[in-house]
């Protein structure tokens, strides 16, 4: 990697799909055969993606690292670079800046119960550990998965979640705002299945990334199930730009989201001026 | 070191000589303005009162490539397209004429960003290293001014080459002080001060007019505490900010203010990747894709600003217990001067210390 932090990699896209109707994933590979061998990353790091002559945005890298075919990268729809970015398709050139920023503490985790708490695209940051921790299960306690969306078709990595409920090695519990006919699990918000599902404080972590509505309600139904400060984590949302800690505008107080996060525990979060 | 004399009737000159071996960047008046610009034949220094834009130009300018990119199609395969990329070109050697001690010291607030924070920024260091500035002491300051507030002081060393100071003696010019080994070398063919003009330089320092320095600095060493103190207080920062138009023109002179923007610029099948001066106090600054924004309002905005200024930046770079806090702020008070609807952050750091004590 160049010095230059501001200089992207060059990659390629090699395959899209669609999740819903705004979100597409895209995986990709370096350019530079050997530079791909050498990509190391950590689980809830992120990455920059350009696309020349739009600009660049940051985006989780939401495959682990224990599986390093591609890097994975799943885009909302929402703004000028990721609308110029679902045009793009399979072989197109895009550059990559990355890994960047802290990443989930996954050996404090070991022999822990796990439960990972989802709204929409915020499973993307989720999934990167759920599979890292798939792919070293022994590692870990119970794995539980409390994930929701608006709709059944506002659901992100539809396919897995079905490949996930039947492992038998996890627990999958999916909820939907508004169902359609044929929906056959939960529905209503997911800090309600939160606590509808009393899940047991006792020797677990909780991992949750969505919405900054669904996070606050989130973790108040996790304070009162008796979770800790410490066995909360969360990873963060700014507008970014360099991604390396100096252009200023991701701080929260005195902290960048880019590089003393994206990943916190509430613990560290309550430590900071209140400015989310 | 020996003083040397720049007389008035040599800086022309002496400056196109500096050019000749630098980039040269030094005032002019522009309108009712005094800018920075690049040296030109024919030109005419002004040095007789602070540049309305600050020195940070030099090291940070407005707007600087970050790379350059060019999509060609694939020759082998037309329907693919291959995108090249390249690092723009090292700095040249800079020479800035005519900064005042609060730009100087702006340069070692720009370092503690760009080159001590974590990551170095090469952009940056390349031209860190290679810049040199020669640095017009203040006779007095301004009724904006206010570096006695934040450690500096009119004739402050800190940050400068060369720092000339302005004489009467000999038909009018400056006696020449060289800080460095580089600002000795951009001296060398200028004639020693002569005794006079020694000796009126030394009656000035012992004895500076009184005027010079508005009233003595408030203790603010428990800045960073109140500011936090008031965090929360939104009627507090609703007041503070009740005027403010988000115009930014206070980050955009700022010595200190170092945040920055990066945009792609197209021109058909080539482009430029740019970083530009950004402004904390821009709503789009933080507006995320989504809609969210976490600073909604002005009052969030400028609660940032002066929050970054007098608390996150000294508890981010920490003095000995008891010293002054370092402040991202020289005091140089370009800010007040140019804030269309007088925003003064002096009175919020002053309001900050008597309402953040209250409670």
């Amino acid at each position: 990697m160049s010095l230059n932090p501001y200089l992207p990699s060059l990659a390629t896209i090699i395959e899209t799909f669609d999740e819903t109707p705004d979100v597409k994933t895209f995986r990709v590979v370096l350019k530079d055969e050997a530079a791909m061998r050498a990509f190391r990353f950590e689980p809830g790091q992120v990455a920059q993606l350009s696309v020349f002559g739009t600009g660049e945005s940051t985006f989780v890298i939401c495959s682990p690292p224990t599986r390093m075919d591609f890097l994975q990268f799943s885009v909302m729809r929402v703004g000028e670079l990721t609308h110029r970015l679902h045009t793009l398709k399979e072989g197109d050139p895009i550059g990559l800046r990355g890994p960047l920023g802290n990443h989930f503490d996954y050996e404090s985790m070991k022999g822990k119960d796990i439960v990972f708490i989802g709204g929409g695209l915020g499973l993307a940051p989720l999934r990167t550990l759920l599979l890292f921790m798939l792919d070293n299960r022994a590692d870990y306690g119970n794995i539980t998965l409390i994930y929701g969306g608006r709709t059944p078709e506002h659901l992100c990595f539809k396919g897995e979640l079905a490949e996930w409920a039947a492992r038998g090695d996890m627990r999958v519990e999916l909820t939907v705002d508004n169902p359609d006919k044929s929906w056959s699990h939960r529905v209503g918000v997911v800090p309600a299945v939160l606590t509808d599902l009393a899940v047991s404080p006792e020797n677990a972590v909780a991992v949750t990334c969505g919405p900054p509505i669904m996070i606050r309600f989130t973790i108040q139904a996790l304070e009162k199930l008796g979770f800790t400060d410490e066995q909360i984590v969360t990873t963060l949302e700014r507008r970014m730009k360099c991604g390396v800690g100096l252009c200023g505008r991701c701080n929260i107080g005195g902290k960048f989201v880019c590089v003393d996060g994206p990943v916190f525990t509430q613990a560290q979060l309550k430590e900071l001026p209140q400015e989310f | 070191m020996v003083a040397r004399f720049l007389a008035n009737s040599a800086l022309a000159d002496t400056a196109a000589a500096w050019a000749r071996d630098f980039r040269l960047l030094a005032p002019v008046r522009e309108g009712q303005a005094v800018v920075y610009r690049a040296w030109a034949k024919d030109m005419h220094p002004f040095l007789g009162r602070p540049p309305t834009c600050s020195a940070k130009e030099a090291l940070l300018p407005q707007t600087e490539n970050l790379l350059t990119y060019t999509y060609r199609k694939d020759q082998a395969d037309l329907t693919r397209t291959e995108v090249f990329v390249a690092e723009p070109l090292p700095p040249e050697p800079t020479l800035l004429l005519g900064a005042r001690p609060c730009d100087a010291r702006g340069r070692k607030l720009l370092d503690r960003v760009f080159l001590e924070r974590g990551v170095e920024d090469p952009l940056y260091a390349a031209k860190r290293r290679n810049t040199l500035f020669v640095t017009v002491a203040c006779e007095r300051m301004e009724n904006t001014c206010f570096c006695h507030w934040t450690g500096g002081g009119p004739t402050s060393e800190e940050g400068s080459d060369v720092l000339l100071f302005a004489v009467g003696a000999d038909g009018g010019g400056y006696v020449a002080k060289a800080l460095t080994p580089e600002g000795e070398r951009l001296l060398d063919k200028l004639p020693e001060a002569s005794r006079a003009a020694q000796e009126e330089l030394a009656a000035k320092l012992a004895s500076p007019p009184s005027q010079a320095v508005p009233g003595p600095a408030p203790d603010l060493s428990a800045a960073p505490e109140r500011f936090l103190k008031l965090f929360g207080n939104m009627d507090f920062w609703m007041d503070e900010s009740a005027r403010c138009l988000s115009c930014g023109v206070c980050t955009y002179l700022c010595p200190a203010c170092s945040c920055f923007n990066i945009t792609d610029e197209n021109s058909g099948m080539k482009g430029k990747r740019l970083r530009t001066w950004d402004t904390c106090m821009s709503a789009l600054y933080t507006l995320e894709g989504s809609g969210h924004n976490p600073r909604v309002s002005r009052a969030h905005r400028l609660r940032n600003r002066v929050g970054h200024k007098f608390c996150y930046h000294p508890q981010e770079f920490p003095k000995d217990a008891g010293a002054q806090p370092e402040f991202s702020c020289t005091g140089c008070g370009r800010c007040i001067k140019s804030c269309p609807v007088s925003v003064d952050i002096r009175r919020v750091v002053l309001d900050l210390m008597e309402k953040g004590d209250a409670s």
